[in-house]
């Protein structure tokens, strides 16, 4: 389909399947990166689909743990017949996985070892592959930060979106946190593709797409109604006019989004504006939704740092899960 | 996008699908959009911002009292924290701009910077570091475990007063990172066989685990040998104060019974409060583990019986132990431990290969060149200058001596040891502190052993102690819980430690 991109990872198992709608799942253990694979695995009904679910851990620096490598540890532990946490919450994905039916016991099982620098323990995968072709991996990556690693892994696989959970495990520790945005915020800054920052994240609620009637929110729609569609979702369409003269060009904005997605044969379920602040006014309407939809600026990392955009606000302050479509 | 023909609409349809798919053309352009060089700039946004402060400092007209020299170390030692701190390098490329910066900025002969790097201070680092890895490799976690369910018995409230002592005591004279990741497997295992799901144990889990890393925290001060901060402490008050033509300053030669005197009563009195602080804070689900004891009693008999070796590893160990008591005035911490490192590798009890990955060396790297800088400090007068200004501020408050400043001291220790690890804050704050005591007519002894036992109270991070990373490494914990059992850690440490400095050391007369 497109040969640009073939030519990148030719010789890597992880190479891109363009064929293929590719998730990756952020797996740190919490509560919400289950809810985040839960959701992904109700996209992922289809044969088309795999998931990737993937834990970093981030490689030791030495100094915290008084010069003594954390290996030494780490080994002790598997010497006592103790699975590291990383594998913990990989193996109760793949188990979540199984009792959700999107993963059976017939699949053929793989596994992988690349050996890291620096650790004894490497970066490892266990593929599990349907005869059908359909895909799912489990992989433990060590990187020198979770967000180097999670980006690392986008290089390698050119996943189509990221599930991330918004929760503490991962943010910065220590004074470190203080001054370092969350890892969520991080890769929905950084990613390439589309991220989901899980939060309270429910499946069946629906989408609550927000558009502007820009060329990017016209873009985001399109790929949400591919996503919606995966998961059979409901999709609701949001405009935020600032002022109330205004208001008329937001409901025109929403009508030719609904118009674009009946053209795709999506149906939508209900239309919407509101007056006022854009991010308020989407953070305030989000909770009633499964997760707010939302086009990135098209700004570069750098500028969507300095300058903010909507989306990243909404991601900052929402109360509950947002998909950043880019 | 090829998507315009209408057909029957619902979610879910195919011709949704194929939209979706042909919307993946835009891949190449997101290829080109992947993380480009502004990341770079962004990840590494600290080292440029502690490098313009670092310029900054030295273009600036140098303060009143303060050489030039002393200004670009002053800068260097900033520069130094920051990246310490912020971590936007890897942290032995600090050390080696350390040196580097020595040579270059201060022009002093590259000879005298290699010269300075190495001292006992950092011979007993890296020494205990290998002796460390060595005493995990012997395995003899099971057996302690077993000494140590055998005494408490089976109530929760019990083991986990076991556990922070035996850790503690054992910590004490190997270090606590050593104890910890020999304890760490014996916490889990014991969590694990009461229940497997980490929901039903959290709180049981977060009594045990803490019982490790806050039984070793407190116990690293115990013996010079307990962490790399007391033998950079000791080195320090060499360095600083002892002349070998002024009998006088005979008292500044601190050696390992001297310190335990000092600082092992403070260690034993905080257990108890170790205990009590965690089993309130969190309330372990079980009052009684017997089932996982009767399991875990099962997993060590199948170990079998003492081997000879396990005996010999035993027997070299108290040989070191003595040989630090007595010997260490002698021929000098740093030997002792390193002699110890080569008995464990001639009885074949550990492979070299081994050692090599389990020590990270740059953390020896590190250390030397923070002693180093450290020394610098005092030789051009910054660490005077800072004690100075220091002491300007606090004298306002009424805390430019005594017990007032004890607790400057103790706060600023606690304060820094947070951010950074306990051997780093020792290394940078030592030579201000010392100064500091001569400035305000202070005993450099008592500020310095508040000092390094102020660095032990690093309980409220991740970051801040060994023992602390080492057990969060578990997953069982989070990082909020540091927080919530932490503070009350600090003020009882505290508040002991001052106690201590008041009542207890006047007895001794230092």
């Amino acid at each position: 389909m497109n040969d640009d991109v073939e030519d990148l990872d030719i010789n890597d198992p992880e190479k891109p399947h363009h064929a293929r709608f590719r998730i990756l799942v952020c797996i740190d253990g919490s509560d919400e990166s289950y809810r985040g694979l839960r959701y992904a695995a109700k996209i992922a009904k289809g044969e088309d689909v795999d998931i990737v679910l993937c834990y970093v851990r981030p490689a030791d620096q030495g100094l915290r743990s008084g010069g003594l490598q954390m290996d030494v540890a780490r080994g002790n532990m598997l010497e006592w017949g103790l699975e590291l946490p990383g594998l913990t919450y990989l193996k109760k994905g793949r188990d979540l996985l199984m009792e959700l039916g999107n993963l059976r016991d017939d699949w053929a099982e793989q596994a992988f070892h690349t050996d890291i620098s620096g650790t004894s323990l490497g970066d490892n995968k266990i593929d599990y592959t349907a005869k059908s072709g359909k895909k799912i991996v489990l992989k433990l990556k060590v990187a020198r930060d979770v967000v180097t690693g999670i980006l690392d892994q986008w290089e390698l696989g050119h996943y189509d979106l990221i599930i991330i959970g918004a929760s503490a495990r991962w943010s910065g520790k220590g004074l470190k946190g203080f001054f370092d945005p969350a890892v969520a915020e991080k890769i929905a800054i950084h990613a390439p593709c589309s991220v989901l920052v899980a939060r309270d994240l429910e499946i069946g609620h629906g989408h609550l797409v927000c558009t502007d009637g820009s060329e990017a929110a016209t873009e985001m729609i399109k790929k949400d109604a591919y996503i919606a569609s995966l998961c059979e979702c409901p999709i609701s369409l949001l405009a935020v006019a600032p002022d109330v003269e205004s208001e008329g060009e937001a409901r025109k904005t929403v009508n030719g989004a609904r118009k674009l997605l009946v053209d795709m044969d999506v149906n939508v379920a209900e239309t919407l504006t509101r007056v006022g602040n854009a991010v308020d006014e989407i953070v305030e309407a989000g909770p009633d939704y499964s997760l707010i939809v939302l086009a990135d600026g098209g700004k570069n990392g750098l500028e969507r740092f300095f300058v903010g955009s909507v989306a990243m606000k909404v991601v900052q302050t929402a109360h509950n899960s947002v998909m950043v479509v880019r | 996008m090829s998507d315009g023909d209408p057909g029957p609409a619902k979610p879910g349809s195919v011709r949704a699908r194929t939209a979706g798919r042909a919307l993946k053309l835009v891949k190449p352009i997101a290829g080109l959009r992947r993380r480009g060089n502004y990341l770079y700039f962004w990840e590494k946004r600290w080292f440029f911002i502690a490098m313009a402060v670092g310029v900054g400092l030295m273009y600036m007209p140098t303060p009143e009292g303060l050489t030039s020299a002393g200004m670009t170390i002053l800068a260097m030692s900033v520069v130094a924290t920051i990246l310490f701190v912020t971590e936007p390098v890897p942290l032995p490329t600090v050390a080696l701009l350390i040196v580097i910066g020595q040579v270059i900025l201060m022009g002093i002969e590259s000879k005298e910077v290699a010269r300075s790097l190495m001292s006992d201070s950092v011979l007993f680092i890296m020494g205990s570091l290998m002796l460390a890895v060595a005493v995990v490799k012997q395995k003899l976690d099971t057996r302690i475990a077993w000494i140590l369910v055998r005494m408490t018995g089976t109530k929760t409230s019990r083991i986990a007063f076991g556990i922070a002592l035996v850790s503690g005591v054992l910590a004490s004279f190997v270090g606590e990172h050593t104890v910890a990741a020999m304890m760490l497997p014996v916490g889990i295992t014991l969590i694990q066989l009461t229940s497997n799901d980490p929901k039903k144990v959290r709180n049981l889990a977060a009594v045990l685990l803490f019982s490790i890393s806050y039984g070793c925290s407190v116990a690293g001060i115990g013996t010079p040998s307990g962490g790399a901060r007391n033998a950079i402490m000791i080195g320090y008050w060499k360095e600083f104060f002892y002349d070998p033509l002024n009998p006088e300053s005979f008292q500044y030669l601190i050696d390992y019974v001297h310190w335990m005197m000092y600082a092992y009563p403070i260690f034993l009195i905080q257990v108890p409060f170790v205990t009590i602080i965690l089993l309130i804070t969190f309330r372990p689900e079980y009052k009684d583990l017997s089932r996982a004891v009767v399991k875990l009693r099962a997993q060590v008999e199948k170990q079998g019986a003492m081997k000879a070796g396990d005996w010999v590893a035993i027997l070299i160990f108290f040989l070191v132990l003595l040989g630090w008591i007595f010997g260490s005035a002698e021929y000098g911490m740093g030997t002792i431990a390193i002699l110890g490192a080569a008995a464990f590798l001639i009885a074949g009890l550990v492979a070299w290969p081994d050692v090599n990955s389990g020590v990270n060396w740059g953390v020896v790297l590190l250390y030397a060149a923070a002693i180093s800088l450290g020394v610098q400090m005092k030789d051009t007068g910054a660490a005077a200058w800072v004690a100075q200004n220091f002491l300007d501020i606090l004298a306002p408050l009424g805390m430019d001596k005594g017990v007032g400043l004890w607790a400057a001291v103790s706060l600023l220790t606690t304060t820094v040891t947070n951010t950074m690890s306990n051997g780093a804050a020792v290394a940078v704050l030592g030579p201000i502190v010392l100064k500091l005591a001569v400035v305000a007519k202070e005993s450099p002894i008592v500020l310095g052993y508040i000092t390094a036992v102020s660095s032990a109270f690093a309980y409220l991070t991740v970051v801040g102690t060994p023992a602390c990373t080492i057990v969060y490494a578990s997953g069982y914990l989070k990082t909020t819980d540091f927080l919530t059992v932490g503070w009350k850690m600090v003020v009882m440490s505290t508040i002991i430690m001052l106690a201590a400095a008041g009542l207890y050391w006047p007895l001794l007369g230092g």
